[in-house]
Parts: C-alpha cells; structure tokens; sequence
C-alpha cells in the first residue's frame, strides 16, 4: 500500500529542516539555524502532549462569568448592570478560594465567585486543575490608559469587531491572516508525528489558529471522519466509476480553487482510511458527557482521539472546539446561564475523560473568545470590550490560582477603556507562550510563533500557569 | 440559481441583455410570507418554532421562475444577513425569517438605500441585532443604549472597517489602512437606534402579522439628546423616525458603500477576487446608474453580469478565476435543470446545515451576521496561500466535501424528501454515455468540463449495463453524481 501522503509529507519537511541545519552551520542565519535545531529536537519527542483551545465565540461577558465577589466589587458590579447581575446570595455557592489571594494594580485584594452555571467547574478548581487568568486579551505590546487615550502606541487593529478580534486572539492579525499560533505550533511539531494529517484536529470549524504555514487543520465531524459512500460501494453498482470519481475528487487541478477543494478531498479520503479504523478500535470511553450540549459532542471526539493517539502515532496535537452564541447584547440573564452550564459541563466532562485516559496532565485545555464585554450594560445586555478572564484546565496547570492582575470594577476607571471595556493587563501572546512552552517549544521559537511577544520583558513572557 | 435546457435557449434567442431584461420584468412568485399563511402555519400551535420557513425558502430557490430575483436575493441575504435561529423574541421565528427574505426580495432589483430603510426599520432586524427594545440612557440605572445593530449597520451592510477606494481598494495612510470609524462613532450612532419596538395596534402576538409590519417608535425611549457619528450630528430634539432616516442618509453617503456592496455583489455572483478595474466600474454605477441614481441593483446586476471581465472567455484560462460554488447552488443548479418538484407542495428538504451529513449550508440559517463566509476569507495551507481569497472554503472542509458527494448521491437517485427530480429529458440519451455526459456538461457546467474529465465519466459510464429503464436510471445517476463531484462544477466560472 502506498504511504499516506501526509506521512510523506512531514518526512519531507522533516529532511528539508534537517538539510537546513547542516547547512546552517556554514551559512545560514542564526535564526533558521535556532528554528531548525529545535525542530529536529521536537521531532525526537517521544512522550504525548495535547493543546486544546476551546473558543466562545461572540465575545464571552466575563463579569457575568468569573464574577466580582467581594463587597465593595460586588456593590460596583451591580450597580452597573443592576438588571443582570447575579446576587451575592447565588454566588454564595461558587465563591473561589485561591491559594493566593488576586490583587488589582493599587494592591487591593479582590474576591471572584463563578457563575452559578459553572458549579461544575468548582471541584477541578479546588484540586488545583483549574486556573484563571484576569484580564487578558489583544495587545501589540504593554499598553497604559494613558498610551491607549494618546494613541502613542500600536494598538491591535480593529478592536471591538467580531471576526478580526477573533482572528487577533488566534493569529495575532486581523481577518485575512493565514496561520495562527496553533497551527504555527503545529509546523514545529508535526514531524514527530507518524501522520502529520492528525497534528491540527479541528471538530468545530475553519479557524485560522489551527492553519500553520505547513500544518493544515484537519477537521473532523463530532462522530469522526466522514466516509465515502461511492469510494464504500460501487457507485450505483459500477466499480469503474468509483474508480473515476476518486480520481476526480483527488487529482491536482490547474484552476486555484479547483485545486485546493481536491486537495481538501483528497486529504479526506486518506485520513477516513486510518482514523476510522483507529477510532473502532480504541476503548470506548466510560465518562458520561452531558447530552444536547454541541460543545460536549466536540469534546468528546477529542477525548476519543486522543485515546486513538497511540494507534495514530501522535505525539503533540492542538484540537479546536467551539461554543457560539456568546454575543449577549440582550437577554443576558436568560441566554448567559445556559451558556455557561454548557462550557462547565462539557469542560468536566472532558476533564474527568482525560483522566480517565491516565492522561489528564497530558492534556492543557483553555479558553478564549473574540474579546470581554462591556461591565456597565445597556438595558439587558453587555457590548462589545476588550480584556477578559479566561480559564485553563489540566493535570499539568498549576491551579486554584488566578494570574494576571485584578480589575478594578468601574467605568472609566483606571483599568477599563469606558464602561468597563477593560484594557488588558496580560497579553493574548503571553498566554499563547506559556502554553507552548509547556509543550517544548523554545524561548526562541516563541518569539517567531508569536510576533508581538519581543516586546515583553523575557522575565514575563510565560505566565507560569502551567 | 442554475440553468435549464429553456433558459439557455431564452438567453440564445434574446442575448445577454435582453434575457436580463426578460428576468427583471418578471413578475414576483407568491411571497415566502403568503405562502406560509396559505399552508395555515400562522396558526397558534407553530407559535414557538421554525416551522414552514425552511419549505417555503426551497420552494423559492428551487421553483420560483424569475432565477435571477432568487439569485440576488439570496446574496443579498449574505450580505445583510439574519439567521433564523436568531430571532429572537415573542415567538415567530418562522415568520420573521419569511417577513426579512421577502423585504430582500422586493428589493432585489429596487434600490439599496430603500433596501437598508426598510431592513433597519423591519422586526425581525430589530429582533436579530437587539435593537428593538433598545432604550436611551438610563440616569438611574447607568444603562447605555445596545450598540449592536450601530456596529453592523456600519460594519457589514454599507461602509466596512477601513477607508476605500472606489475600486475597493484600500486608502493607505503612510502605507497603513484608515479605519472608518471608532468607539465614540458606535456609541453615538446607537443612540439613534433607540425607541424601535413592534408594531401591535389593535392586536397581540398570537398572530405574526407584527413581524410583517415595521417597527414604531415610543418617543419617551428614544434618545432625545444629539447624536454624533461619522463627524455629524444629528441635533438634540430630533425625532425618532427622523433621527433613523437621517443616520442611514449619513451612512449611506459615505463614499465607501458604492465599492463595498459592489465588490461583495461581485463575489457573490462572478467571481471570488474580481480585478479593481472591474470593482470600479460597477462601483461607478452603483454611485449613479447614469440618471443620477445611486444604489439602483438593477442597474448594478447588470454591470455586473455584463461586465468582459464576467462574460470574456478568455477569463477561463487564469488560474485564480472563478468562486467556489457554494453547497445551496450546487443543490439548486442540479434541482432546477431537472425541475425537481413536490407533489404535495411541502418542499420537505428542511435543514441542511449538517456539514457531515447534509450540505453544510442552508438558506437563511448563517449562525451569525458574519455569514455562512466572510468576503475576505483568504485560503489557508493553500500552495498559494493568502494570495486570494476564497469566501465560500470557510464552510469548507474534510467533512463537507464528502458529506456533500454523499448527500447528492441520495438526492440525484432517491429525492429529497417529497421532493424529486424529472429525468425524462436524459432518459433516452442514457444508452449513449457521450450523449449523457454532453448533456449534463452543457445544462450543468455551462461546457466546461475539460476532454480528459468527460473521458473520465464516461469510462464510468460505458462499464454500465443500458437498454432498460432501470439501467438508464442509474448511468443517469452515477453521470450525475460524477459530474456534480468534478472541479469544474464544483468551482464556477
């Protein structure tokens, strides 16, 4: 049988980067030769590691998520959004206790409670498998009020639009990028993997944090790759023309778009060939995962493939999943709840299925989302912001913690834009490289996967989360 | 919306503009709307559901004779978009999504300006970006206006995020691109869109006629105080109503809407990366259609579609032509050549969101105003990734290519639902597989399968049995399903 074509493919990558290491020493830059160094090292990897990004989008309200418990937060927060705020008595029973205690900018403590619907959560917190980070998001590089007023440095572009600001958070530029920082962390990757098809696994759909500029997003249904009927069977009984439609579906084409929609196909077809038969033959997994929940479903094929991993020869992957309907401009006391009984749910579930797998602090999950919202509401929602408080969840996170520096709960205070659209305080990229650090990638290859992170103090780059 | 052996000959007998003109004068089918009262879905019991909306928008797409109305509503509807799942509030969501797909339509060949009027002022808009309910400050609670429908308004369905040209282009600024608006632009311009709430005189909403009707204004929850956006002010004390006609005015004047709605009308209907040139011819008519009109779409369409850059066949051989042809035209190219029908009018297609399964696409259910695929999705991975964009690869991917072969396999042979093809005119060419295939090339790929594809069917074709009606049937199908998979249909051009 001929090999796989991704197979062929990462070998060939593989070879292309070995050559430009021996060349290296004689001529080439320094950084290629930094770059090829560390990919020939991560191609040696031998244990396993799995990223999961778990993306929310429409632009996650982070006050109504992780939710200012304290007295005099709590009074603010209520008071800017007296019709959507959750009482401190609903609160009562999802207040976290950190083993460090998060303070804003002056040095005051601040207290946070979940959201009521994210009470699943509460127990991989209390194990310290579950950290969170305060306010971070999009920035070109630390940024103060006052630089932000003056616009006297570079600020990420088209703030506050849905699909650029998602698009900054997953590849630092706004729609129209090509790679984003899973999918770069893929091309560093994927040569240590038997098939390189299976590095960027994709269950939710196009994104572009999952392209790399070798490493293409692979994605796959919630049950698993999609067979061919006629490639299955004979095509209405004729072998001949299911000879002729693999053939149409899979050769190079000179036409672009003809091309890259055969390329898709043919990539397909191969992958159908190995996973399904991967997916049959790993154990079914026990955990239950809650039901009528789109994110559960997604999280659960990953759960499967990574227990296919073994039988595919993955050794580092990044999975994408979503949740949409995030954009709460109204009815927020109605629609937020449910969201968040969907995210905890499915999170625990996926966690108690990692561990399940003996591989729970093999496996990093973490949240994002297009950007935070406004803290002063308008009559029954939130708009657009910035900042925003994001969760990661894994054996290997050094939870029950917070990182990051509390906000203080105002509008136009000294941490927020107006109404509450915080600045951040951490950036989307420092928060990108302490997860690909945990994964091995370099001090050095951070800064070309991530192209704002040189303008952090080394010392601060990684958040030491995990 | 697809061709049939009739239109090919209309558009032979009559010329490019002349069948144009033909399809403009046509008259418009039953509304989405009526015919969802005449199915009696407007009874109580499918108050809370989505029942009816998806039958009638087939019935549309599939059967409507005036195609090219349906084919520019339905870019219309991906460009202003409003999913079904998202109106939300006070039940209808079926009837909001007839009441909006039927305002595109009306519209289709009338102006863009009249257009974006009626859309900000229609329910199921004020339901889809929050507005309708939306109040003015509140001094008590310190809530602020929903700025939702002031971002999209501005970002989506007139201006965009930066500065253009008029041939689309981006201004640059010292080499960097020019926003066109900013925070404190949003914030002022939601004050405008404040006050709007359903039309309920003399009834209640037990019955959907509301959703029909436009919003009204409660002038004690419209902001009364100025308005500035865009470097204007609308000046305190105006009202509602006035407020809203002059904020679209403003909008609408901005030298921006002409390349931006004329560029995605391209993409939507021609080509994925039309040339500037082209850009800036049809953005001049969308500017003035030469009587001093801006915003005539049908004098767009047919720039448009009458452009060399659309008609030149030389076009064929650039490697970047072309667009993807989305899952729903793949759907109707094969529905309407083959009249597909349904005998008991339920049009029972449904859904068809599903990308595993189904066609990863259906009409007016985008999960967001951002549509199914953003105009400027560039290809990734691609061996010339980045260089051009690509809308409609956003919905695609290893599940859809091949959910949607094997979706077509079940409709080409089985029907979908009550809904079946006619394939009395491919019958007696079915012994013959060349005859077959040119046929199909012809109705299906406007003749562009190249030799070495026809040589590939037929192969398929010629290894099947013939001379009985059942034989004939499945080399029907099998040409079918091998034609709707190969590249040249696949991407249009």
């Amino acid at each position: 049988m001929q090999k796989k074509d991704g197979t062929s493919a990462s070998r060939r990558a593989f070879l292309q980067r070995a050559s430009a290491l021996s060349v290296a020493g004689v001529a080439a830059p320094w950084a290629i030769n930094l770059a090829a160094m560390a990919e020939a090292s991560a191609a040696t990897a031998t244990d396993y590691k799995a990223l999961v990004c778990i993306f929310l989008y429409g632009g996650n309200d982070y006050a109504n998520t992780v939710v200012p418990y304290d007295t005099t937060s709590h009074a603010n927060y209520t008071s800017f959004r007296p019709s959507f705020a959750h009482s401190q008595a609903a609160l009562a029973g999802t207040v976290l206790t950190p083993t460090a205690v998060p303070t804003d900018s002056a040095g005051f403590a601040h207290q946070y409670a979940l959201a009521p619907n994210l009470a699943s959560l509460m127990p991989i917190f209390n194990d310290g498998k579950l950290a969170v980070v305060l306010n971070v998001g999009t920035l070109v590089q630390p940024t103060t009020k006052q630089q932000y007023a003056n616009k006297s440095v570079r600020l990420p572009p088209k703030l506050f639009s849905h699909n650029d600001q998602q698009s900054v958070w997953q590849s630092s530029s706004p729609e129209g990028a090509t790679s984003g920082w899973g999918g770069r962390i893929g091309d560093l990757f994927q040569s240590s993997n038997t098939n390189s098809t299976f590095t960027c696994v994709n269950v939710s759909g196009n994104a572009v944090f999952l392209s790399g500029n070798s490493a293409v997003q692979y994605q796959v249904s919630t049950s698993g790759s999609v067979p061919l009927a006629g490639l299955k069977s004979p095509l209405f009984g004729s072998a001949a023309s299911t000879t002729a439609l693999r053939t149409l579906i899979t050769q190079s084409r000179s036409n672009v778009l003809e091309n890259e929609y055969n390329r898709i196909s043919k990539r397909s077809v191969d992958a159908n060939e190995v996973l399904t038969g991967a997916l049959t033959s790993a154990a079914a997994l026990r955990t239950v995962f809650p039901t009528g929940n789109s994110l559960a479903d997604q999280l659960k094929l990953v759960a499967r493939m990574i227990s296919a991993a073994p039988s595919l020869g993955a050794k580092r992957q990044v999975f994408f999943v979503s949740l949409g309907g995030f954009d709460t401009h109204d009815a927020m006391l109605t629609n937020h709840p449910v969201l968040m009984t969907k995210l905890g749910d499915a999170m625990a579930a996926f966690h108690a299925a990692t561990a399940e797998l003996g591989v729970a602090d093999k496996v990093t999950s973490f949240t994002s989302s297009d950007f935070g919202r406004t803290m002063a509401g308008n009559a029954n929602g939130s708009d657009h912001g910035w900042g925003s408080m994001h969760f990661v969840m894994g054996g290997a996170v050094k939870g029950k913690r917070f990182y990051g520096t509390a906000p203080v709960v105002a509008n136009n205070g000294p941490d927020d834009v107006g109404q509450g659209r915080l600045l951040p305080t951490t950036s989307v990229e420092q928060f990108a490289a302490t997860m690909g650090g945990w994964l091995g990638v370099s001090d050095s290859e951070l800064l070309s996967l991530l192209p704002n992170l040189s303008n952090y103090n080394s010392s601060v780059r990684k958040l030491g989360f995990v | 919306m697809g061709a049939t052996r009739e239109q090919i000959a209309q558009v032979q007998a009559r010329g490019y503009s002349g069948w144009l003109s033909t399809q403009f004068a046509m008259a418009p089918s039953t509304s989405r709307w009526d015919a969802m009262v005449a199915a009696k879905f407007d009874a109580i019991e499918h108050k809370n559901s989505e029942n009816g909306i998806d039958q009638a928008l087939w019935r549309k797409l599939l059967s409507s004779p005036d195609t090219l109305r349906q084919r520019v509503t339905l870019a219309l509807s991906e460009i202003i978009v409003a999913g079904i799942a998202g109106f939300n509030g006070s039940g209808w969501n079926n009837f909001s999504g007839a009441a909006y797909m039927d305002i595109l339509e009306a519209n289709a060949f009338g102006n863009y300006r009249t257009l974006l009027q009626q859309i900000s002022l229609s329910a199921p808009m004020g339901e889809y970006l929050t507005y309708r309910g939306n109040v003015k400050f509140n001094a008590t609670t310190g809530a602020l206006p929903d700025e939702n429908y002031a971002r999209e308004v501005m970002q989506l369905f007139t201006i965009g995020l930066v500065q253009l040209n008029n041939d689309g282009t981006p201004k640059l600024s010292g080499g960097l691109q020019q926003e066109t608006y900013d925070l404190d632009d949003i914030t002022g311009l939601a004050r405008v869109f404040t006050g709007w709430g359903y039309d309920l005189t003399g009834t209640d909403t037990n019955s959907p006629g509301f959703k029909k009707r436009p919003m009204t204004m409660t002038a004690s929850r419209h902001e009364s105080g100025a308005k500035t956006f865009l470097d204007t002010t609308i000046a305190a004390g105006t009202d509602g109503p006035t407020s809203l006609t002059r904020a679209l005015d403003i909008i609408y004047a901005h030298p921006n809407v002409g390349p931006f709605i004329s560029r995605q009308l391209i993409q939507r209907l021609v080509t994925s990366n039309p040339a500037p040139a082209y850009v800036g011819r049809v953005a001049a008519v969308f500017n003035n259609d030469g009587r001093g009109v801006k915003g005539n779409l049908q004098a767009v369409v047919s720039a448009i579609l009458l452009d060399d850059h659309a008609r030149n066949s030389n076009r064929l051989a650039d490697p970047n032509y072309g667009k993807l042809r989305e899952p729903v035209l793949r759907f109707s190219a094969w529905a309407r050549a083959f009249k597909a029908s349904s005998p008991t009018d339920a049009w029972a297609i449904g859904n068809t969101s599903d990308p595993g399964s189904r066609l990863g696409q259906s009409p007016g259910r985008s999960s967001t105003v951002f549509n199914f695929f953003r105009p400027g999705f560039v290809l990734q991975n691609s061996q010339n990734g980045g260089a051009i964009v690509a809308p409609e690869f956003q919905i695609t991917n290893e599940s859809t290519v091949i959910g949607y072969v094997n979706y077509m396999q079940n409709a080409i042979s089985k029907g979908v639902g009550d809904v079946k093809a006619d394939y009395s005119s491919l019958l007696p060419l079915a012994d013959n597989a060349q005859s077959l295939i040119d046929e199909l090339n012809l109705v299906m790929v406007a003749g562009q399968l190249a030799p070495a594809t026809v040589n590939l069917i037929k192969g398929g074709i010629d290894s099947m049995p013939k001379g009985t009606e059942a034989t004939r049937l499945n080399r029907i199908y099998a040409a079918l399903v091998l034609v709707m998979a190969s590249p040249e249909f696949i991407v249009q051009k």
